[in-house]
């Protein structure tokens, strides 16, 4: 059931046909705010590109190499703090301050690791959710650099220049979205890069067996170090990212635990360990967060005339509908658990899967 | 002198309460290898039925206890049969992220039956306290904590003496050897995990006349419950007991003499340090 | 598959909004309906309910667009988003939590949308010289000013201990409580924030009995006042009053805690026994409608939406029309005079009277300043029973 995680089979996937297909999304990506203008669906879009960078950060970790942290919060908030601190308090530019983002957690990630390496399953997890919350605490009760829990509201973004002439000045989303979308394909390269290198291997055998793959002679708290940072570096990014882009992070917002349960599920939705699950795990939670929020889907339910809206059902779905967003998020998790372990990417490769056995005998004796 | 007999009283009758809560997660952990994230939140189903209990019934929320723990054991029973089951061979994160979406699906199923308003208990003693040398004790935390030693050693008897408990034992011991040696292990753990749910109910039960009530309170417990199994030793029932004693001087007297912003700080510090220095917990490698 | 998800999504994006066009005026509404704000934010949506009625009354048909915040600021970000680029609304009311206003009063400036916060706090809000946010409520400096001003002409307090909960309300409430007593030459005892939700407060409480205060400022939640003063009875922390900074201190659910909470002094925005215009009916309606005292909380929400609603109905929806209504208008209802005026650095901020109030016999009296006053003031605090 296992065996399409293994790094040999996913290259066979390779094909022409999906190269042209990557290809056409990612051009139709670049020229999408050409013709949408609408801010909104822009707004999306980047939540979306967000949602895939945070993922995709966490599968290097705990997809690749089997580290499950829920407490990728820390990465997160350490970016946006950092960032956040440098541009208002230091009128540092946030092309700059993320750079000073990425050393901070570089710092805190190996501290981290020096802390949460060294233990394992469960130990691990409850490792990492403590450091989180200690540096949630941390940005709560150091008043004079955070503004505790009153938090940092960015004035204004400076102007980004090249040589006396303005590039972008910030006001609309169009730089958030491409500055989003270069980021979140940059993920998923490196993503594709560690699945297919030495060090990809490296992590994937630390995985499957951690035992054994030190008795095949790898480092395991080198690895496992290595694997951290990379992932630690894109949380914080994307940390960045977000504080500039929404321009006020509180602890509440950028270190609670609910940003690193977050970032998991994208990952255990989508499918985890693999190139494209975080995309598909945002392109699930993203959209249905927000419809449900919006209550869209209580209105599109009136619209189909499946249900009136002055209808006793009707009233109880406009009324609760919205209410519940965060109750038929939790049944979604349940579901995905129970009947989808691999995540929506596993699932639908397990019922093409099923196809091919019915369709090509051959490829069943393989 | 009296700052300091204060805070520590303070925490040792808090960190009653916060054993039961430990000794539910421990069980359950200890037979099923499963981190409940969902602790927190059964314990706040159970602080709603004492609630509802008292506010239609007029049933006193210590002795509200007699109902909510058979209701509760039913209640973890039937999550244990329908739901945990199913993962328990599976990846702990899977493990992890289900208990965490039955959080989710408990806490606003709350929500949209009670809306999210705090509810609190007013006893005639919500308030009430005991003087000794200058040092107020909180009549009813004191209630609650008797009633926790009682229950406490009530459950020690019951794994130690009866064939069940002995069964659930050697469940959480080795639980392919049990299942060879003929014990049910199914049902043992579907048994665990009500005790575990009943406990963290009645935990609920005995800190609401002191407390309040609302849907989104469980996460907070869940992370403490966390931090005293840990402590004390995942699996071991004496550990958790302890760890949660432990936890409440830790925070009451770190509240005084450091501050209670750092209180929770103090805390988790504690938590790694152990995790480092000694992973197996204060009680050794004892299992139950 | 992916596509087809995205295509389904994409055409029930774009379903929804010509739905209905009947309406006279388009309106949103921000606020925290699930998450951890969700108790008070029910009180502002009960509210604006009140105030859909009465404007139907006058003849506006209000098409209000809700939208929940969840009390996380990028959230009520996509729903200002939403509201002022696809809903094209008239002017937004909300959101209520002092993070979300600050997150989506830059918003309501970019896409030159009004936005009137109902009851937010924070004073940054209205401190950015915005054109297009206007605020009703009274920002937090004057919920410490008002309260110590009514101490010192009850009393003679020397010093004061501070405990607040650390959220965004309790820290810069207490940030300019502390500024404030400072000038007044009030020596500061003690200083501590807690986590809300904790459930043993004693410790903190013994060591700031341990300092001896004679006021005891506090900013909490709804709960966590009536554990925290149950807790300072059980201690025997006896000041000469205690001062309750609004939000917690303010509902009726404390006041019914005879016991603990009689003789409280607290501030508020609003009472329903105000001689504002209406204060009275509308608590009257409010308890008949939904049950339950209302909160301040509601009476700013309703009387935000009115101003709203009806400003922006003699616009036409025109959103800059609403806007030059909004700064020029004035207007007296249950929240008392309103108008958006700039002073000491705020910009269309109401400036509005706050009220000190002390729970005498289980119920809320107005007991400063004088003009309001329905009852005097009882200090020092007596004897614990």
């Amino acid at each position: 059931m296992r065996t399409f995680r293994t790094p040999c089979a996913n290259n066979n996937g390779f094909s022409t046909v999906a190269a042209v297909t990557a290809l056409l999304i990612l051009v139709a990506l670049f020229l999408f705010p050409r013709f949408v203008e609408s801010p909104y669906t822009l707004h999306i879009m980047i939540l979306f590109f967000l949602s895939t960078i945070m993922g995709g950060s966490w599968n290097i970790l705990g997809g690749y190499t089997g580290q499950y942290s829920v407490g990728h919060a820390a990465y997160f908030g350490a970016g946006a703090y950092t960032t956040m601190i440098l541009m208002q308090y230091k009128q540092v530019p946030p092309w700059y301050g993320i750079w000073g983002g990425i050393a901070i957690v570089v710092v805190v990630a190996l501290f981290i690791g020096s802390i949460c390496f060294r233990l394992r399953g469960p130990y691990f997890v409850l490792a990492s959710i403590a450091v989180a919350e200690i540096m949630r605490l941390t940005a709560m009760n150091l008043k004079d650099l955070t503004n505790g829990a009153e938090g940092i509201l960015a004035t204004e973004i400076p102007p980004f220049t090249m040589g006396g002439t303005v590039i972008t000045d910030f006001l609309t989303k169009v730089p958030f979205y491409y500055i989003g979308l270069v980021l979140a394909i940059l993920t998923i390269i490196v993503t594709w890069l560690v699945q297919n290198s030495k060090l990809g291997y490296c992590f994937q055998a630390i995985r499957e067996d951690q035992d054994a793959a030190h008795s095949l002679g790898i480092n395991l708290t080198i690895y496992k170090n290595i694997a951290l940072i990379i992932s630690a570096v894109f949380t914080s990014l994307a940390g960045s990212f977000y504080a500039v882009y929404i321009g006020f992070i509180d602890p509440p917002t950028v270190l609670a635990l609910d940003i690193s349960v977050q970032i998991v599920l994208i990952c255990i939705i989508g499918g985890i360990g693999t190139i494209y699950g975080p995309v598909v795990g945002s392109l699930v939670l993203v959209p249905l967060s927000e419809a449900l929020r919006s209550n869209l889907i209580a209105q599109a339910i009136f619209k189909t005339g499946m249900v009136s809206e002055e209808s006793g059902i009707g009233v109880f779905l406009k009324d609760h509908l919205a209410h519940a967003h965060a109750l038929i998020y939790g049944i979604l998790v349940v579901i995905v658990i129970l009947f989808m372990p691999d995540g929506v990417l596993g699932f639908i490769k397990k019922l093409t899967a099923k196809k091919a056995v019915t369709g090509d005998r051959l490829t069943v004796t393989e | 002198m009296t700052v300091f007999l204060q805070s520590l009283i303070s925490g040792i009758l808090i960190g009653g309460v916060y054993a039961l809560i430990g000794i539910g997660l421990t069980i359950i952990f200890g037979v099923m290898r499963v981190i409940n994230f969902a602790h927190g939140d059964i314990m706040m189903i159970g602080m709603y039925l004492t609630y509802n209990l008292f506010t239609l019934a007029g049933i006193d929320p210590f002795v509200s206890i007699l109902v909510t723990i058979p209701l509760m054991f039913l209640f973890g029973g039937f999550l244990q049969k329908l739901f945990i089951n199913r993962v328990l061979g599976a990846l702990p994160q899977n493990q992890i992220l289900l208990t965490i979406g039955l959080g989710l699906i408990m806490s606003n199923t709350m929500m949209l039956i009670y809306t999210s308003d705090y509810k609190i208990i007013s006893t005639s003693y919500s308030s009430s306290s005991i003087s000794v040398a200058g040092i107020s004790v909180s009549e009813p935390l004191a209630i609650s904590f008797i009633i926790t030693a009682a229950i406490t050693a009530m459950l020690y008897w019951f794994l130690i003496k009866t064939d069940t408990g002995q069964a659930i034992r050697a469940t959480a011991q080795d639980r392919e050897a049990a299942q060879l040696m003929g014990i049910n292990v199914k049902r043992m753990s579907i048994i665990a995990f009500g005790l575990g749910a009943s406990l963290a109910g009645t935990a609920g039960a005995l800190i609401s006349p002191t407390y309040y009530i609302f849907p989104q309170i469980g996460s907070t417990f869940t992370l403490k419950a966390f931090v005293i199994t840990v402590l004390g030793g995942m699996g071991s029932i004496v550990g958790a007991t302890l760890g949660g004693v432990v936890i409440g001087i830790a925070e009451s007297v770190s509240a005084v003499y450091i501050s209670s912003g750092w209180k929770d700080v103090v805390v988790f510090v504690l938590f790694l340090l152990v995790l480092l220095f000694k992973p197996s917990g204060l009680m050794g490698k004892s299992r139950m | 598959m992916v596509k087809k998800l995205f295509s389904f999504f994409l055409a029930l994006s774009l379903a929804i909004p010509n739905l209905s066009l009947a309406a006279n005026v388009k309106v949103g509404f921000i606020n925290s309906i699930t998450g951890p704000e969700a108790p008070i934010g029910e009180n502002l949506t009960n509210g604006v309910t009140l105030a859909l009625e009465d404007l139907a009354k006058k003849g506006i048909k209000v098409e209000l667009i809700k939208e929940d915040d969840t009390g996380k600021p990028q959230i009520s970000m996509s729903a200002m988003e939403k509201l002022a680029t696809r809903d094209n609304i008239a002017g937004v009311v909300g959101p209520y939590t002092s993070a979300c206003a600050n997150a989506v009063a830059k918003l309501a400036e970019k896409y030159k949308v009004p936005l009137l916060v109902p009851a937010a706090a924070k004073e940054e809000i209205t401190r950015q010289g915005f054109k297009w946010v206007f605020r009703m409520n009274a920002p937090a400096d004057v919920y410490a000013s008002s309260l110590i001003d009514a101490a010192l002409t009850l009393g003679k307090p020397k010093s004061i201990a501070f405990i607040y909960e650390n959220t965004d309300f309790g820290t810069s409430t207490t940030k300019s409580a502390k500024e404030y007593v400072a000038k007044k030459g009030i020596r500061i005892v003690a200083d501590e924030s807690y986590s809300k939700g904790s459930p043993d407060y004693r410790s903190t409480l013994s060591k700031i009995k341990a300092t001896n205060p004679d006021l005891v400022f506090m900013v909490s939640y709804v709960a966590d006042a009536i554990l925290l003063m149950r807790q300072a009875r059980e201690m025997g922390l006896q000041p000469q009053a205690f001062l309750g900074g609004g939000a917690g201190f303010t509902t009726v659910q404390f006041a019914k805690e005879k016991e603990i909470s009689n003789y409280v002094l607290s501030c508020t925005q609003w009472t329903d026994d105000v001689n504002w215009p209406g204060a009275k009916d509308f608590g009257t309606r409010y308890k008949a409608k939904f049950g339950k005292e209302p909160t301040y909380h509601a009476a700013c929400a309703y009387e935000s939406m009115m101003i709203m609603a009806e400003t922006a109905a003699k616009a036409a929806g025109d959103r800059e029309k609403t806007r030059a209504a909004l700064k020029a208008g004035k207007w007296n209802g249950i929240m008392g005079e309103v108008k958006f005026s700039d002073y000491a650095g705020f910009t269309n901020q109401n400036n509005h009277q706050m009220l000190v109030q002390q729970i005498q016999d289980g119920k809320y009296e107005t007991v400063f300043p004088k003009q309001f006053a329905t009852k005097k003031a009882i200090y020092p605090f007596p004897k614990w029973k």
